[in-house]
């Protein structure tokens, strides 16, 4: 191990951890949004919506993440979409990711015993309140905790963005394994800070589903 | 914008020559990360923690970091010291990664089944091997086949990751068809709609493998 070396890279990997972050936090961001829709979508009144939404959930879900990446930055010129490497790993993740949120914030709702529903109906509560207040408090536990693991796939999965030329860090690793000769030293820090990043992701994933749960009695 | 999907129709040969290398890789990868997770899982379960803690170790490891990353490890890396194929490169990279996946179902599958299983087996007379490899791996796999299901569709769809280090699979020799023809939009909308076509394929596989293993019961 080349400890010398290690130190004198830390900083450029640092930075390019700091991009990976950053983009999987505005996908995370974004993907949320778009997951909502989807729910709201796939209980709209008009069949085709209906249709619409699950079809998008299916192929998202269907298709490599790659393929989507490569699809839009590379295809996408051909339909008149043009977006600059980081643009196009947060677009394609947030629309990725929210397929998949879509499914876990649903499944969460559905997990609340539709008796809940029923008897806030009953006791003169509209759709909305009766979602607000009856079936998210109840559904937030179980809900924080998948769209963790799938913060977690998030982080993972932005790796792939280094095959659109965004220096986030396994593109400057593999840059650096490149140049370096030492790829040991390079793959421990790289990972470590995988690592480190995961580590704090589960720990704001566990601190929230405390504070949800707060006042749920099971 | 105007399509012209004539250039797929020349490539598709080509095309097919790499779903073929994808389901072979496909294929590899599931029986060896099946296969080794269950050895995996045994040995890190059965074994004195000089052995399994250096394992469970390995697992997490690969749990924690980016395929991508530990291709480009294996790859760019391992090549300094020792020469391998990219193709062995890719299969076992992939395979450890999903070993490791599997091999966390496993541990917990393994757990899962009862302790009186055990000691029942033990009262009638079988070795502590006989019973593990008659009584207890048998149940833990029938429990594990949900989700190996699920692990190995994502797998097959990471494979299109692996032409990220030259293996020639459908992404790559697409993308070798779209640097001759300039077509990606609709090379790689044909690439989107085959894996489609192959995950549907797999979920109706999982859907009646997990029918027949529930009648078996």
């Amino acid at each position: 191990m080349d400890i010398n070396l290690m130190i004198e890279i830390t900083p450029l990997l640092a930075k390019a951890a700091w991009v990976t972050i950053e983009i999987s936090a505005r996908a995370l961001f974004f993907g949320f949004f778009i997951a909502s829709a989807l729910v709201a979508l796939r209980t709209a009144r008009i069949l085709p919506v209906r249709w619409l939404a699950r079809s998008y959930i299916s192929v998202v879900r269907g298709t490599p993440y790659f393929v989507q990446l490569l699809l839009v930055f590379y295809g996408g010129p051909a339909i008149g979409l043009r977006l600059d490497p980081f643009t196009c790993g947060v677009v394609v993740g947030a629309f990725n990711i929210g397929a998949y949120m879509s499914e876990a914030i649903r499944g969460a709702i559905e997990s609340v015993d539709s008796g809940q529903s029923e008897a806030s109906r009953s006791l003169g509560f509209g759709r909305f309140a009766t979602l607000r207040h009856i079936i998210l408090p109840q559904s937030a536990g179980l809900m924080i905790r998948s769209i963790g693991v799938l913060a977690i796939i998030l982080v993972k999965n932005s790796s792939l963005v280094s095959i659109i030329s965004v220096v986030e860090l396994t593109y400057q690793a593999q840059r650096l394994i490149g140049s370096t000769y030492k790829p040991l030293e390079v793959f421990a820090l790289s990972a470590l800070m995988y690592i480190v990043i995961l580590y704090a992701v589960m720990g704001i994933v566990e601190f929230l589903y405390r504070r949800a749960t707060r006042y749920t009695y099971l | 914008m105007e399509f012209d999907f004539s250039p797929v129709i020349t490539y598709f040969p080509t095309l097919l020559k790499g779903v073929g290398a994808t389901l072979l890789i496909g294929l590899v990868v599931a029986l060896m990360s099946i296969i080794g997770g269950q050895i995996v899982a045994v040995i890190s379960l059965y074994t004195r923690k000089v052995v399994n803690w250096p394992l469970r170790f390995l697992i997490w490891l690969f749990m924690t970091t980016p395929l991508l990353l530990q291709l480009y490890f294996l790859y760019f890396g391992l090549g300094q010291w020792i020469l391998i194929p990219a193709i062995a490169v890719g299969v076992l990279g992939l395979g450890f990664h999903y070993m490791a996946y599997n091999a966390d179902i496993f541990i917990a599958t393994i757990k899962s089944v009862s302790s009186g299983q055990y000691e029942a087996s033990r009262s009638l007379g079988f070795g502590h091997l006989a019973t593990l490899f008659y009584i207890i791996l048998p149940q833990a796999f029938h429990r594990a086949i949900p989700q190996l299901g699920n692990n190995m569709i994502i797998m097959v769809k990471d494979i299109s990751v692996l032409s990220a280090i030259g293996i020639a699979e459908l992404v790559y020799l697409s993308q070798y068809a779209i640097s001759v023809t300039f077509r990606p939009f609709e090379f790689y909308i044909t690439i989107a709609v085959i894996y489609y076509l192959i995950n549907l394929l797999m979920e109706t596989g999982q859907s009646w493998i997990e029918r027949r293993a529930a009648a078996r019961r």
